[in-house]
This record gives C-alpha cells, structure tokens and sequence, in this order.
C-alpha cells in the first residue's frame, strides 16, 4: 500500500446561516465568489498547488450543489488513480446514524476513509475561507518540528483580536495558550482553522474526545484544549497574506470588491498560482456600443450594454441598455433590465431585476425587507428572485423570492 | 444518433503568418475557439462519440488543443478521440498531397470502427449543425454520398470561386461538381461535409490509393457522379469559410453581430473548448470598450473599439485598438495605435507604436513578434 505523506479533510458541511438568502439552498463553500469561482475552489487549488492529492470534502448541510460541482475532481487536477478527491457525507452504520455533531466528529466517523490511506499527516481545512497558502510549507515546519500538531495563524490588528481564537506563543513559536475571543488578547495571533495533526495523535485525540459525552466534539473548543492540557508539541506557523473568512453578507461584499481595487488586495489572475474551477462552456462576453464599464471584473458569457462602476460581475449576465451598476457583486446569470439602477448589492445567480427597478437608491426608515444580516446598507437579492418593473429596493434590504410574493 | 463516426481532416491550406506554426483548424476565432472546436462540438453534440482527427506534419499546436477530448465528453472507454498523424515514412516532400492521401493514413481506425456511417469533414469552416437531421435524410434518400451545402445566391463571383460548387437536379441529385471554379456556374456552395457509409469511404481510398489518386472531389466524387446517388442537403445557418487572411478576419468580426453569436453559440448546442483557468477580465480606472468580444484574463486599460480579444491580452494605458482581433497573452503597450491588425499569440507590441490595415487587407502578425 502506498503510504501518504498527508492527506486533507475540508470541512464543508457549515450551513453558513450569516448569509443569510445566500444558503439557502447551497452550503457555503459553494457560494459563488469572485466572478467565476465558487469559495472551495481556494482551498481545493490550494491543495493542488501544494501537491496534495488526497482530499476528503465533508459534506453535511444542502450538499447537492457541492456534490454534482466537485464531481470526479478533474477541474482540481484531482481526479487520481491513488488519491483524488472524496466527498464525505454523513452516514448510517449498522451501531448508530448520525449527523456530523462538530467538527472533531466529522473526522472521527470518517476515520476509516483516513486509515485507508493511512497518511502520516492530516491537514484540517474549512471549506469557507478566501485565500492563497502553500499547504507544503506548512507541512515541513511541522515535520521539522516534530510537533503533534502546527496551526496556521495569522496576525490580525490588536483592536480585532478580541474577535478571534488567539494563540500565545513563545520564542520559538510554540504554543503556550489558546484564547477564544479573549477580552485582553496577550497575543494577536489568530488561529485560521488551518491544522497540521500528527495522524496517529489525532486518532488518540479523537476517540478520547468521542468518549467524552460532555464535548462538543470541536477542534477549537475540545481537542485544541485538551492537547495543551497534556502538554503536547504545539507549532504555531505564521501566514501573513490576505486571508479572508467569508461568512457574513458584508464580508462576503468586501472580499469582492477586494478583487477590483487597483492594485487588487487579492489578486487571482497570478498564472502560477491559478484558481481553478469548474468552467461552464461559455463564449467570451459581449460589450455594446454604449456599454461604460470601468474599475471592474467581467466574466465570460456576458452581454453588457448598461455602465458598471467598481463591480465584479459573474458568468452569463446580462446587463440592458440604461442600467447603471455600482459597486455590486452580480452573481451568475443573474439578467438586469433597461434603466435599472443598484447600488452596493449583492444580487443572487439568475435573479432577474426587471425594467426600471431602483435597488439600494434609497434609505427608508420602515423598510419592510430590513434584515440584520445586510449590514452597512448592503442589499442582497436571492437567487432566483425575480423583481418586478420599477420596483424600489431600499438600502439595508434583504429580499428573498417567497417574502416577495408574499407582499404582492 | 444512428451509428456514426466522424472524421474531421486537418487540411494543409496556408494562411501565413498566422498558419506558420499550426494548421488552419487549430487556428484562434472568436476569442477564446479554435475552428477545429466547431465541429467538433457539433459532432458531440449530435451525439456521434467516435471521431478521428486526421493531421497534416503541423500538428503539435492541435495536439495541444484537443488532447484526450475532454471538453468535448470525448474522453471514453470506447472509441473517443482519435488523433490519426501523418505517416512520416511514406511523407515524399517532393509530390503535392491531397486529402486522400492524409485519409489514408486512417485506414486502420476506420476498420477498426463499427459504425455504419462516417461523417467526412475536409473543411476549415465554422457552423453550428445538427447531424442527426442530415443523417436522417441520407438514409430516406437511400443516397451512396450526401454533400452538405449551403445556397449563397447574391453572393459575387470573386466570393463564389472560393467554393467547391455543386449544381443539382430537382431531386436534389448533384450532377455536376468543381472545386474553386474561375468562372462560377453555381451558387450552391458545399460545406466539405460529407455523410455516407463507411464502407463506400474504406472503397474510396484503396482504389484511390491503388490509382494513385490525391484529391477527394477531382479524383473520387467528380468520377463517381454518373454511377453513385450523390445528393445535397442544404443547411440554412451561417457557414463562414476559412480560407485566407481575410475570411479569417471577418469570421471573427461576425461574433460582434448578435443574431450570428446567439445562432453559433445557442445554448441547445454549445460550442466547448479547452478550458485555460483564467481569472475574470478586469476593467480598469481607464478602460473604454465598445462593441466588443473579450475573453477572460484580459487587462485593460486602454480604448478597445470593435474588436475580438482572446485570453491573457493586456492593453496599457493611452492604447486605442480598432477593428483588430488579438490572440492570446498579447501585450499592447501604451498609446499603441492599433487598426485592422491581426495579432498572434504572445505578441508584443512596445509603446507608442502604429499599425494600421484595411478591412480588405487586414494585416497579421506572427506568434511571438515584438514591435
């Protein structure tokens, strides 16, 4: 049997409630992000890139979309005769059924896929963030070591750090304490819920987590803790580049219009570094004769007439005559009609915003689409969703298709 | 789909300097296509899943393309994608070649293929077809050849002389054929589509081979025309054929006419091609684009007016591009002055630099050029 050097776990299985419309029907690495990519692609090119070739993508939440996207993992190079890519969804067993109850145990009861590969290393990865990492690197700081387990960190502005998981390390980068959302960080090193573990220690750890009825079965809450408690090797390995978690409606936003600042703050067009995803089989876009289109990133399979200000707009969308667009993320498909306006939106796949609709043109204070979860004015519209001629969205505005019929 | 295969030949026809380095198939259209990726698509989509490519000595830059045919859903257990190459030994640089002599290389595949019928392609050309309906009726009309043409009435006899022509009888027998005639006698102009049985093609080449024959139409069909049912089926869509530097450049500049891109590129019957990964196109604090086709991975910052763009071109600052199709990872430096240009891949022009065609003669520049 050939032994792998390591092989990656991608937790998928998140519903993602902060975004809110978005999830509805799809998990949140399958949202689509960027233009033409949906979020696991990061880390799934990440792991091609890195010369992983053994991937386990656990599936728990909606994962239709996320199954038939990944399919035999060509788009990743990770179709492999030894190795490829797996999804891993939950499943009955002639003891029990169960759901994935955390993320510890969505490891656990994939522990035979493990031990069929019987990897030296597993690399623990969330199937929800944006960003670029040579999980290789990683991988030898954490050989080198010898420790049971490295976590990627990054530094994050002190003001914030009360925000994250901190870690506190010593000279040498060892790990000393972890501190979830400490009130008085001592560090500002955030943990990434990017792991290096040792195989055989992680098994240790997560049969005796597993054994403990009282755990939440949490890499963060349980076995990172109970590791520390018995004083196990602990690396920190610094990552100091964009990182970005996509979970909330706004930060989902802002790590789009990441893309068109000039200079990008992430830049995805760097060809040594390619994302890759699973290509539609479409026709360069069309530009019109009185398309205006600047400060932005178009896809092919469009057809733009109308004038797009600082948006990143997805594969196959129309956008008429008239229409002007601003700093917007317009998902896939998505069809805009004449003389619309949108401003600040983040408009779902295939949405269709008919003739002369006003989207984020104005602020009311009863608005009844108000939702927490559009912060900052921002306005989603779900996928699917189809708004009606001259209809006004206000900013602040979460419209999903039902409540709209509804209110008609 | 009845059982069919598909040969698609790779002719040698020349259209420097864009032809140079890789044949006319494999040629760059439409943005991020190579003409090959039409019929091939139109052969999958028809559901036809064994199709051999025969080659001509300039192949690599095609292998490249197609390889193992995935794009295409070509990539099977059973029959798939076949490159057929030239066989080199029997290559005599001296003696002109003719398609016959490339379809013999592909004797072998054709005896080791089951299929009743074969689609025979010996053209450089774009169109989106349905072969069902052509296979369809070359069995109701229990014809040995059918010849897919296509009516170009109106069209002036310059445009005319580039065509194989065929005249047809009422029946739609073809009666008489001519490949490239000075003088025009016909409009009725054929696709190089061929569909009959694959038997009668296997016949076809050994007794060329045999006779020491070269060409398909003079030396097989126009022979063949008094004993054999050979008939035409006309296709209606657009059928842009090409054969120089100027049909190159306006069967490129079609895909900016919207009725054209939504027939070409109807959804039913997609065009697929190999897929390059690249980011999505950015537009920057600059850009002004009109009436254009752009592909993804592009940067600009410059005018692009009227204009095809593939992958990867870069266009700087202060640039104005008109009328001009540019190929792959071009690089247009600031305040270039572009006019009917035809840009190869990986070109570079420097800034400040002017170059200026005509629509009647548009000008190319090879791959890997720096001005």
């Amino acid at each position: 049997m050939i032994l792998k050097e390591c092989v990656a776990m991608i937790l998928a299985g998140g519903q993602g409630s902060r975004l809110g419309a978005l999830t509805k029907n799809v998990a949140k690495p399958a949202v689509e992000f960027g233009g033409k990519y949906k979020i696991i692609d990061f880390p799934l090119s990440n792991c091609a890139h890195s010369g992983l070739d053994t991937v386990g993508v656990l599936t728990q939440y909606q994962p239709l979309v996320l199954n038939t996207y990944i399919g035999n993992g060509n788009p990743w190079d990770l179709d492999r005769n030894h190795g490829g890519v797996y999804v891993l969804p939950p499943y009955q067993s002639a003891k029990a059924e169960q759901w994935y109850k955390g993320t510890a145990n969505a490891i656990y009861q994939n522990l035979g896929f493990l031990e069929k590969f019987n990897p030296k290393n597993v690399l623990i990865l969330s199937g929800d963030h944006i960003y670029k990492m040579h999980y290789g690197e990683m991988l030898s700081a954490h050989k080198k070591s010898g420790a049971a387990i490295t976590i990627a960190v990054m530094p994050v502005p002190w003001e914030e750090a009360s925000r994250f998981g901190i870690m506190n390390v010593d000279e040498n980068g060892i790990i000393t304490e972890f501190e979830e959302k400490p009130k008085n960080p001592k560090s500002n090193l955030a943990s990434m819920g990017i792991y290096i573990f040792d195989y055989e220690i992680l098994k240790k750890y997560l049969i005796e987590d597993e054994n403990d009825t009282l755990s939440s079965n949490d890499f963060g809450k349980n076995i990172i803790p109970a590791m520390l408690a018995n004083n196990e090797k602990m690396l920190s390995w610094k990552f100091d580049d964009y990182w970005k978690d996509v979970g909330t409606i706004s930060s989902l936003w802002e790590a789009n219009m990441d893309l068109i600042d000039s200079p990008p703050k992430f830049d995805v067009s760097d060809r040594k570094w390619n994302i890759y995803s699973r290509n539609m089989p479409l026709a360069p876009h069309y530009i019109g004769k009185n398309a205006k289109i600047i400060n932005s990133t178009l896809t092919e399979g469009c057809v733009i007439n109308g004038e797009i200000n600082h948006c990143v707009i997805s594969a196959g969308v129309s956008i008429a005559k008239g229409a002007r667009v601003i700093d917007s993320v317009i998902m896939s498909g998505a069809r805009i009609g004449k003389n619309v306006i949108i401003k600040k939106a983040v408009i779902g796949e295939g949405a269709v915003i008919a003739d002369g609709a006003q989207i984020g043109t104005v602020k009311i204070k009863d608005n009844p689409f108000a939702s927490h979860l559009c912060s900052n004015n921002l306005i989603l519209i779900e996928s699917g969703t189809e708004i009606p001629k001259n209809t006004v969205i206000p900013a602040g505005s979460m419209v999903e298709a039902e409540l709209l019929k509804k209110g008609e | 789909m009845r059982d069919t295969m598909g040969i698609i030949v790779s002719n040698d026809e020349k259209i420097p300097p864009i032809t140079d380095k890789r044949a006319v198939i494999a040629l760059p259209i439409a943005g991020s296509y190579r003409i090959i990726d039409f019929i091939l698509s139109n052969m999958a989509n028809s559901g036809i899943t064994n199709i051999g490519v025969v080659t001509e000595s300039n192949y690599s830059s095609l292998m490249d393309h197609i390889k193992s045919g995935s794009p295409w859903d070509l990539d099977r257990k059973n029959h798939g994608l076949n490159i057929i190459p030239p066989n080199l030994a029997e290559f005599d640089y001296g003696k002109k070649r003719g398609d016959l002599d490339m379809l013999a290389n592909a004797k072998a595949f054709l005896r080791k293929s089951h299929q009743t019928y074969v689609i025979l392609s010996l053209g450089n050309a774009i169109y989106n077809i349905d072969f069902n309906d052509v296979v369809e009726k070359h069995i109701e009309n229990q014809s040995d050849i059918t010849i897919v043409y296509k009516d170009m009435t109106g069209a002036d006899e310059d445009d005319l002389s580039r065509y194989t022509l065929i005249e047809l009888d009422k029946n739609k027998r073809i009666t008489d054929i001519e490949s490239k005639p000075q003088y025009p006698k016909s409009s009725f102009a054929s696709l190089e589509l061929y569909i009959m049985e694959k038997a009668l093609l296997e016949s076809i080449i050994d007794e060329c081979s045999s006779r020491g024959d070269h060409d398909f139409i003079k030396d097989a069909l126009s022979k063949k025309l008094q004993g054999m049912i050979i008939t035409g089926y006309e296709f209606k869509g657009y059928y842009g054929k090409i054969d120089s530097l100027k049909a190159y450049f306006e069967n490129n500049m079609i895909f900016l006419d919207e009725d054209t891109r939504a027939e070409l590129f109807n959804l039913e019957n997609p065009i697929y091609t190999k897929s390059k990964d690249m980011a999505p196109t950015a537009y920057k604090e600059n850009a002004i684009v009109e009436n254009s086709f752009i592909s993804n991975g592009c940067i600009i910052e410059g005018t692009v007016k009227n204009s095809i763009l593939s992958r990867g071109v870069i266009i700087n600052k202060g640039a104005i591009i008109k009328n001009c199709i540019i190929m792959q990872d071009s690089v247009i430096g600031e305040k270039v002055n572009l006019d009917h240009i035809v840009l190869d891949k990986e070109t570079v022009i420097s800034e400040g630099k002017k170059l200026i065609g005509q629509r009647s003669y548009p000008v190319a520049v090879g791959k890997n050029t720096v001005i």
